[in-house]
């Protein structure tokens, strides 16, 4: 019997590179006659540039050329160009310049004087949406692509309403949607937690920073890109440079990170290339850690008011949520997606969300792992204990009551989930943790130290369909897997080839995976984001598994009679009543045949990107093609419910996480060891993002002062839970054939949560309502200190 | 010590056994202009470029590697891009996140901070070092992350990959709470510590039955 | 000049092996030399291309400037000694346990390895205004951008202010003050600071943190027996378990009697520009039992004359609870 595949550990097959130095990431690669480029960063939040005099730059030995950003592609509206003359953030690429060496470039760089213009800038929303706020634009503060620019406040009567500490009723919110009967809703209900709440911008810093090399060479460019995903960012480098996506060979076989800031690739991926293009030699594009914090992305913040309704039993009944939220210069869909979580998290039934996504002259916001929800789950969870508290209800049992069945349905629209585990996901942590008896712990003293327990319940989508899968038994009797999706570092390039290999009775050594470099074939594939990979990546290798087993079972029979359909597949054979074939057998009887055997001839319903990529590779064995078209109803997202014990010193504000539980609903379990990383990794972010991680702005120069990992503060090796355990519910989705869905992004939120709950049980119940939960908050709290700032303000601290 | 030689303004003052002039000179001339030169020198380094000589011996990974580099050049930059040594990786070029860390006779060090001229006489050992040449066996550390599965994006692997050899050779004998402090010099963006700390015991239990 | 941050610009290094040619080059090289110890505050500002020496004096290869000497009257540490070999050093943890805590609590393991004690006590202000390269008085100019009242002051200081607010950032310096060291300063001429003189304020000179000036050289700490084995207490509130400065930190060394403090030294940092020796609250606990009123009144004490500027009056509360748990720990 082969082995069985999923639901197995096993080291993934890019392991041996990474810890040998072998793997290469962008910025690893070379070319002869490399030159370097960098960046000059705007030095102000918003200006104009009025004149560039880079007479004393050219005279640098060593300098090439620079790039400005009249030759690069000027979108209208407020859509980012890779550089600008009207900068809108601190930070933001104004020129590029290429020269022999990065000390020359570095110094040409520092020799140009810029004219700017200052023009009036807005970091904080709230401050843009005052009657007389500044706009991030000079023309305004909202776009829409029919009626252009228009102007947005609200009046001296919402901010008195903000201003003491209510939540306002502004007119005519930019976004607005309803379900239910809102008002029956809180009619019926008991008691009403509302509270005011701010979540912070925090940069995504990856490990890599978005480093490029890139080259001509007859007409073809060689670019080397640090992606999350593959075969999709070098469709959106192909639009961003007009050129044919054929004519890219386009490598990224290692990425250090993404957590979305590299979903499609990213703006600046394209500046090398361009770069490259106008001098006529390789380019560098090394990104520093600085530039990174600029040009790197970050997670909107949100400014929000809640008001929860609960019925006696604890059955939460309306939630009336309102975010402000900080776009940055470009624009983000956080917030609606928060509204969306909000509903499925606590089914109200009853619900009215108002959004205020703003434009701020801060650094570009992007997806951040759990985009919306890591921060609303991390917002509203506290205010579920402060109702549980008020009922004198159980912590858990008021949120397996509000967790959804897949029964609910989500946001407007009440849109279906293939499956929903959230109760399951909940009592199965419960007693991981050992609930019952650690709950008694809550608020325990032991000399200054008191214990705060936390739980978080998220969720978040995790999965897509309608890609392709691409294989090849070769003659050597192997099973190439040809992967388009890209190779961020959770495992997603083999894991999702393993339920297809499984399919085929492989064993994993008669495996090999193909991935990261289009000139050897990429499917059309998913974008790496949303933690749909899993779910959509097994899906269309099953397909293809599916499509090859069936050749192979039809050549067996053509070749030792019988019916195909009393063919199996075992060990790199396939079996059955006229005897027994092995693959390379088979792989070569194939290439004989030709026709759909070899992919010569491919499916009608191919997505068009897959077929040059299985053109590569006609006639080298038994190709396994196909679309998915497995379907399936409804939206695909997992569960996640965290668990945690810290120990919070009341004298100094720093706390300790002893334990964290994680108890996920992703459906089939693929790769336990990594799943269970995945829910780890995610919840320490999210951890970090509520206690640790910060950006801080000072308003009057409208800069950015956490600009460098110490200064950001992400969470540490020390930072870590002392002890932690995961287990997952196990049981499969119903509409995919692998049963799996993807994790990643849920953990986020939990893991925010987490804190955020657990901080608050600590002091009593007391909510900060706000992020990061520094020393310094929780000390002033404690000691009955005033808050050095507005009650929501934002980039502070 | 090693054989230096000194010239110029500053060997007319100084002994040549008590003072290594760190720029070595070819022949008899360090151009005076080096010492004279004065005020913003946003040019200086091509104009120092052009007169300095920077051959330098480094030992690294067992192998002496003649290379040219400036004086303000660090250990990092000369690995990547003189020695091809790209498995050691620039996170932050801000000794805090540990991806370029390498050991310095066996000290785990941030190369991005260390300027390369520092090092003459000194044993540098990078990731790539790690491996048997030969066998192709891998070390300790490097057998433990395979077996833990470790690591997601990994390119802060090569960096605690350093730490974690230094900190098997320092104490075998070493627990889960002092990896976690042997580690701390290491970020991880994908929080992946509980697996690193897996690694980090595995590599122990691995370094005391060889 | 636009903004770079990246890259060192070119410079000139030079390797002494003696601290007489180290000090000779640093005469020579007057305003334009830089002295490189560890380097780790160094590179920072040779990258933001803010701090711009036409010569690099690395004192890397001075021996006579690494390791411990055994004293009568103490341990003489070379101030290139690095912080590992400090915190790991057995009469240094067994006698002056409150310097290898310290020690220990710096930043990363990387940094200890390669960083020194020398370099940890001299390093510059993290403020980041002044980091970032604004002309600040500390850089030269007439402004004191944290102190304005918008600014983002969260880490700056509550005691000793004058134009300037920033805050020194050393983990050993207060136990160093705890432990009544002594440091040694060549220029040529040699000269002994007491370790709370080598500290300046901004009053003093605002462009400096310690007394040293162009020309002097840090070549050993020296740390009297008077209070080796005391009773110590060190503790460092920081945002972050790795690689963080202080919010607050106390380091403090009690001779004890029984159950009464025979005589105190006590040190804070993290609230001025320099680390602040707390001499009222050692006159106050002298003599007594560190009961729970004296604890409560020490922490009091400690923070009379503070003063918060708009984002740190949090760090008033955090000195006094540190001082009184540093009074607590000798409780009976």
């Amino acid at each position: 019997m082969a082995e069985k595949l999923v639901g197995v550990n096993y080291a993934p097959p890019d392991l041996r590179a990474k810890i040998t130095g072998r793997a290469r990431y962008a910025e690893d690669f070379r070319a002869q006659g490399m030159v370097f480029m960098k960046l000059l960063l705007s030095p102000m939040p918003h200006c104009r540039v009025r004149g560039v005099d880079d007479s004393r730059a050219r005279r640098v030995p060593g300098f090439i050329d620079i790039m400005r950003a009249s030759e690069v592609n000027q979108p209208e509206g407020p859509t980012e160009a890779m550089l600008t003359d009207e900068p809108k953030y601190e930070g933001e690429p104004i020129l590029a310049v290429a020269a022999e060496s990065e000390e020359a470039c570095a110094a040409a760089i520092e020799a140009i004087e810029l004219d700017l213009e200052p023009l009036p800038f807005v970091l904080d929303p709230l401050q843009g949406l005052r009657p007389n706020g500044p706009n991030a634009y000079t023309e305004g503060n909202q776009f829409s692509g029919q009626d252009g620019w228009s102007t947005y406040k609200w009046t001296d009567a919402d901010f008195a309403e903000v201003d003491a500490g209510r939540m306002p009723n502004p007119a005519n919110p930019l976004v607005e949607w309803t379900k239910g009967d809102i008002e029956a809703g809180f009619a019926e209900a008991t008691v009403i937690i509302e509270e005011a709440i701010v979540h912070q911008s925090v940069t995504h810093h990856p490990m890599e920073p978005r480093s490029t090399m890139a080259y001509w060479e007859n007409g073809r460019l060689h670019a080397f890109v640090s992606t999350q995903s593959a075969q999709r960012t070098k469709m959106g480098m192909a639009g961003a440079l007009e050129v044919d996506p054929e004519e890219i060979t386009f490598v990224s076989e290692f990425t250090g990170g993404g957590f979305g800031s590299k979903i499609p690739g990213h703006t600046h991926m394209s500046l090398a290339p361009l770069m490259s293009r106008k001098i006529g030699r390789p380019v560098m594009h090394r990104v520093t850690r600085y530039e990174e914090n600029y040009i790197g992305r970050a997670r909107p913040g949100f400014q929000a008011w809640a008001k929860m309704g609960f019925r006696a039993d604890g059955k939460c009944t309306a939630i009336d949520l309102m975010i402000v939220q900080d776009s940055g210069p470009y624009g983000a869909g956080d917030h609606n997606t928060a509204s969306n979580i909000a509903d499925i998290t606590y089914t109200p039934g009853n619900m009215r969300y108002r959004g205020f996504p703003m434009y701020t002259n801060t650094p570009p916001k992007a997806a951040q792992r759990g985009p919306g929800g890591a921060q609303i789950n991390g917002m509203l969870e506290p205010l579920i204990d402060q109702a549980a508290r008020e009922l004198n209800m159980d912590r858990l049992a008021i949120r397996i009551l509000n967790a959804p069945t897949v029964e609910y349905g989500m946001g407007p629209r009440s849109q279906r989930m293939t499956s929903t585990r959230a109760k399951e996901a909940l009592r199965l942590g419960a007693e991981l943790f050992d609930y019952e008896n650690k709950i008694q712990l809550s608020g325990q003293r032991n000399g200054s130290k008191v214990t705060g327990i936390g739980l978080g319940l998220s969720t978040y989508t995790a999965g897509s369909r309608g890609y392709d899968g691409l294989m090849v038994i070769r003659p050597d009797g192997k099973l190439y897997v040809y992967q388009g999706i890209g190779n961020l570092g959770t495992h997603s390039i083999s894991d999702t080839a393993r339920p297809a290999a499984e399919l085929l009775g492989l064993n994993w050594d008669q495996v090999e995976i193909i991935w990261g470099d289009s000139s050897r074939g990429m499917p059309n594939s998913s974008v790496q984001a949303g933690s749909q990979t899993t779910h959509a990546h097994s899906r269309a290798n099953y397909a293809a598994a599916q499509d090859a087993l069936r050749k192979i079972r039809a050549i067996a029979a053509r070749q030792l009679g019988g019916n195909a359909n009393q063919y199996r597949v075992d060990n790199g054979r396939v079996l059955g009543p006229g005897g027994s074939m092995t693959f390379a057998q088979v792989a070569q009887r194939a290439i004989a045949l030709g026709g759909e055997y070899d992919g010569h001839t491919l499916p009608g319903d191919l997505n068009a990107a897959t077929v040059p990529a299985a053109n590569m590779h006609v006639g080298t064995g038994l190709m396994g093609v196909a679309r998915d078209n497995f379907g399936g109803e409804g939206g695909i997202y997992s569960w996640l419910a965290v668990f945690g014990l810290i120990e919070l010193d009341v004298e100094t504000g720093q706390f300790e996480t002893k334990e964290l539980v994680c108890a996920t609903d992703v459906g089939t379990v693929v790769h336990p060891r990594s799943l269970g990383a995945q829910c780890y990794g995610g919840a320490i972010q999210g951890m970090g993002m509520a206690m640790s991680q910060r950006w801080v702005f000072d308003p009057q120069y409208g800069v950015p002062f956490a600009n460098r990992l110490y200064t950001a503060r992400p969470p540490s090796i020390m930072d870590a839970p002392r002890s932690m355990a995961w287990d997952a519910v196990g049981i499969p989705d119903p509409q995919t054939p692998t049963g799996a869905k993807g994790i990643g992004e849920p953990s986020v939120g939990a893991g925010s949560a987490v804190l955020t709950t657990a901080i608050a049980d600590a002091m009593g119940g007391r909510c900060l309502c706000r992020t990061p939960l520094t020393p310094d908050l929780i000390v002033a709290e404690l000691e009955g200190r005033p808050l050095p700032f507005g009650r929501l303000d934002q980039h502070v601290g | 010590m090693h054989d230096v030689e000194s010239v110029g303004v500053l060997e007319k003052k100084y002994s040549r056994r008590t003072f290594i002039k760190g720029v070595i000179a070819t022949g008899a001339t360090v151009s005076s202009a080096n010492y004279l030169f004065r005020g913003p020198n946003i040019l200086g380094a091509a104009t120092l470029q052009s007169t300095t000589e920077r051959l330098l011996t480094l030992t690294v990974n067992g192998q002496e590697r003649r290379v040219d580099v400036l004086p303000n050049e660090t250990l990092a930059m000369t690995l990547r891009y003189k020695l091809n040594l790209t498995g050691t990786k620039l996170g932050c070029d801000r000794a805090e996140c540990g991806a370029c860390t390498v050991l310095v006779d066996g000290v785990n060090q941030y190369s991005c901070s260390i300027l390369t001229h520092q090092l003459r006489g000194r044993s540098v050992t990078t990731i790539e070092g790690l491996e048997n040449a030969d066998t192709g066996e891998l070390s300790v550390v490097q057998q433990a992350v395979m077996d833990e599965g470790g690591f997601q994006c990994a390119f802060c692997a090569p960096g605690f990959v350093m730490s974690m050899t230094a900190m098997v050779a320092n104490n075998p004998n070493v627990t889960r709470e002092e990896a976690r402090v042997a580690l701390s010099g290491n970020l991880c963006r994908c929080a992946d510590y509980d697996k690193i700390l897996n690694c980090a015991m595995r590599a122990a239990e691995l370094a005391r039955s060889v | 000049m636009a903004n770079m941050k990246d890259m060192i610009p070119a410079f000139d290094l030079v390797q002494p092996t003696t601290v007489e040619d180290a000090v000779d080059l640093m005469k020579d090289a007057g305003d334009e030399g830089w002295v490189l110890a560890g380097g780790l505050d160094t590179f920072d500002w040779f990258k933001d291309r803010i701090k711009r020496p036409r010569v690099v004096i690395d004192i890397g290869g001075i021996e006579e400037m690494r390791g411990f000497r055994d004293e009568a009257g103490g341990i003489e540490i070379g101030a290139m000694t690095t912080l590992t070999e400090v915190a790991n050093h057995a009469r240094v943890r067994s006698e002056f346990g409150v310097l290898a805590t310290a020690a220990e609590h710096v930043a990363t393991p990387q940094i200890r390895n390669q960083g020194t004690l020398g370099g940890n006590i001299t390093q510059d202000t993290r403020c980041w205004y002044y980091r970032s390269g604004w002309p600040c008085y500390r850089a030269g100019g007439n402004v004191c951008y944290a102190s304005a009242p918008l600014a983002m002051n969260r880490e700056h200081c509550i005691l000793g202010r004058s134009r300037c607010v920033a805050v020194n950032p050393s983990d050993t310096a207060p136990a160093l003050i705890a432990l009544d060291a002594k440091m040694v300063v060549q220029s040529p001429r040699r000269r002994l600071y007491d370790a709370e003189d080598y500290f300046i304020g901004p009053s003093v000179d605002i462009t400096r943190m310690t007394v040293l000036e162009p020309g002097d050289l840090l070549t050993q700490v020296f740390v009297p027996a008077f209070w080796a084995n005391s009773n110590f207490y060190f503790e460092k509130v920081r945002d972050r378990g790795s690689w963080d400065f202080q919010l607050v930190s106390v380091a403090a060394a009690f001779r004890m009697s029984g159950s009464t403090i025979e005589d105190a030294r006590i040190a804070v940092n993290g609230v001025a520009p320099y680390p602040v020796r707390l001499d009222a609250v050692e006159r106050l606990v002298r003599g007594e039992a560190a009961s729970e009123s004296l604890q409560n009144a020490a922490g009091e004490l400690a923070i009379q004359g503070t003063r918060a500027l708009r984002h740190n009056d949090y760090k008033i509360v955090m000195m006094r609870n540190l001082v009184r748990r540093a009074v607590r720990s000798v409780a009976a």
